[in-house]
């Protein structure tokens, strides 16, 4: 790794074009998904973008192999580490919900069976949610397509990601519970911020400054 | 397994075949990452030695009741526990300070203090590590407990520092902060009791997007939120203490900033002024830790290798109040740091290859014992072979020499790169021996 370059993950999918805004924004570097989409790893002066899954963007800081990662704050939620959460960038705004059958008499806590089966993209966060709430759970672990699951009879709920609602209405589903709201984070490797400070701290203020954040 | 010519792969049926693996999280050493592991743990504990510091082994089992004075909750979920036959709740050791805390108010209660003490071990966590995936850890360490004072904390760090030298690595820092320093600004600052543990546990979480919502929906004053935001950042040369100075307004915060200066001039005298950098942000385990704090990183590594810090608290809670400091290094961090280096360190060679065929098995022993006498690799073949034979099983074991041995009288001594000759064996000997090829 270069002494002088600031590496940065990016995550694929629905929060890559906010990420190439607040880069381009920030003066760091200006991309297109398409070319990154190519090359997965482009050299600018100072900085050097990665593009990664997003579910892999913790992975990639806490290890070092990124200085810093573009994330959202669902996939720490399920993957919590070693880094620091040092911005939130106000972009890709979303929400974690239950969400139920349109037919179906769940509602609030109190109409929850004594053991709810949820299908979920995130286990960890999930079950920790039903733990706070003292209800016992079975999470069934899904990698797409999680809506499908309660229509089918797999489970009950659906624990998932919406930001406009319309692919659960699609489906027949209704939000009951909101987890929690998820933007954007800007994360930092532990050593990085210690080691390599200067540099490191001058491309986190910049995204700062691009995100509107404080 | 071997791919097969189609290029498939049949995994092992595992309702037949043991695991080869091992049991996840756990790893085997092989004799390149035995042998560099065993190198650096070797000159840790030399240097801890050189130090004055004492060698102790305790067991890798500790009786819950031991283990639950010393750790936090989070730590002590995280071990291996059991009962033994008595009925006991006993745990694997997920770190070893807090053995040789026990050791010093226990066995050692009647020794003078101050006590130098060191230690080199595995420690074991059920957790699987995020990514890492490893639960059993190698750490070596260094406690020095009954001296309180900025001579007692710069000889750790010192000593710290000529560690991480000793094993190799030639790039390193050390960021020196100080407990005491956070602990004064939260007392100074105006907070419902609630709010200051969600703080706390927003900065233990390194969430500062959590800690700057939560300061924003209280009503302190500018200044003090603005510290609580940004000392964090607070890190550099000396000049950082007099900017720190500027910023707090609380005896606690102040008696650290001072104390922090004082260590940082003995470390300059130490000879190591210059890979210390002062970071007033070090966020650690605030309950454990009661002054000077600090953590070595080497060069492109994403975390700490060593850590350590003041807790004097800590052996009170084993009956024998005294002050105390140490650190310990992840050995598995810095051999995995050596193995990445521009030259990582290979495998020593076996100098000498004896072969023999009938009647030279007893000239090769007695050679073979002659030669690791003198220190040298030597090893002895199983089984006869000819002259072909032996040349071939010397390349597949890469040994320097070959040694042929066929009679008492003389054996066909081969180096690499040169013809075979024949001599006496106790020629051959100590031509080896001298280095003559």
């Amino acid at each position: 790794m270069q002494e002088e370059k600031v590496s940065i993950a990016v995550p694929t999918g629905a929060l890559l074009t906010g990420a190439l805004g607040v880069l381009a924004k920030s003066g760091l570097a200006r991309l297109t998904a398409d070319e990154l989409g190519r090359q997965l790893l482009i050299d600018r002066a100072g900085v050097r973008v990665i593009l990664v899954r997003p579910s892999d963007v913790p992975a990639y800081v806490d290890h070092g192999a990124a200085d810093l990662g573009i994330v959202g704050k669902d996939i720490l939620w399920e993957t919590p580490g070693s880094h620091y959460e040092l911005v939130d960038l106000r972009f890709g705004g979303c929400r974690l919900v239950l969400a139920v059958p349109d037919a179906s008499s769940l509602n609030g806590p109190d109409t929850w069976p004594p053991m709810i089966r949820v299908a979920t993209k995130y286990p960890r966060t999930a079950t920790a949610w039903f733990d706070a709430h003292g209800q016992a759970v079975e999470v069934v672990r899904l990698h797409g397509s999680v809506e499908l699951a309660p229509q089918v009879g797999l489970v009950d709920g659906i624990v998932d990601l919406t930001a406009t609602g319309r692919t659960l209405k699609e489906n027949r589903l209704r939000i009951t519970a909101v987890l929690g709201s998820s933007t954007a984070r800007l994360i930092a490797n532990q050593a990085s911020l210690k080691t390599r400070s200067a540099a490191v701290q001058s491309v986190v203020s910049k995204l700062r400054g691009a995100s509107g954040g404080g | 397994m071997r791919p097969r010519p189609g290029g498939f792969f049949t995994p092992a049926n595992p309702s037949v075949t043991p695991q080869l693996g091992g049991v996840p999280g756990f790893r085997d050493l092989l004799p390149l990452e035995a042998e560099i592991l065993r190198e650096a743990q070797e000159s840790l504990l030399a240097e801890m030695r050189r130090w004055g510091y004492r060698h102790v082994i305790t067991p890798l089992v500790e009786n819950m009741d031991v283990l639950d004075v010393g750790l936090g909750l989070e730590q002590r979920r995280r071990l291996f526990k059991f009962s033994d036959a008595r009925g006991d709740v006993v745990a694997l050791v997920g770190e070893r300070t807090v053995p040789v805390a026990r050791l010093v108010a226990g066995k050692l209660r009647s020794a003078a203090l101050p006590l130098r003490l060191c230690y080199s071990g595995p420690v074991l966590s059920t957790d699987e590590g995020r990514f890492q995936q490893r639960r059993e850890t190698y750490q070596v360490g260094a406690e020095l407990i009954g001296a309180s004072g900025p001579v007692a904390d710069a000889e750790v760090i010192a000593l710290a520092a000529r560690c991480m030298e000793a094993t190799g690595i030639r790039r390193y820092q050390i960021d020196v902060g100080h407990a005491e320093f956070f602990h004064g600004i939260m007392d100074a600052v105006k907070l419902p009791d609630g709010v200051k543990a969600a703080v706390r546990a927003a900065l233990v979480a390194r969430d500062f997007v959590a800690l700057e919502s939560l300061l924003e929906g209280t009503p302190l004053k500018s200044a003090e939120h603005e510290l609580l935001l940004r000392f964090p950042a607070l890190r550099g040369g000396p000049e950082i203490l007099e900017a720190a100075g500027g910023l707090v307004r609380n005896r606690r915060s102040e008696a650290a900033l001072t104390e922090l200066a004082h260590v940082r001039e003995l470390l300059v005298a130490h000879g190591i002024g210059d890979v210390v950098v002062l970071d007033l942000g070090a966020i650690r385990d605030f309950d454990y830790y009661t002054g000077v704090i600090f953590e070595g990183y080497g060069p492109d590594f994403g975390r700490p290798i060593a850590q350590g810090g003041r807790y004097d608290a800590l052996l009170a809670r084993f009956g024998r109040p005294a002050p105390a400091t140490g650190f310990m290094i992840q050995l598995d961090l810095v051999s995995e740091m050596l193995t990445r280096a521009p030259r990582p360190p290979a495998l020593p060679r076996i100098d000498a290859a004896l072969a023999w065929s009938d009647p030279g098995l007893n000239t090769a022993l007695r050679l073979g014992s002659t030669l690791r006498l003198f220190g040298m690799r030597a090893v002895v073949d199983t089984q006869p072979r000819s002259p072909a034979e032996a040349k071939a099983w010397w390349r597949a074991i890469g040994a320097a020499n070959l040694v042929h041995c066929r009679s008492d009288a003389t054996v066909s001594w081969t180096s690499e790169g040169q013809r075979s000759r024949s001599l006496p064996p106790e020629q051959v000997a100590g031509r080896l021996a001298g280095g003559v090829t």
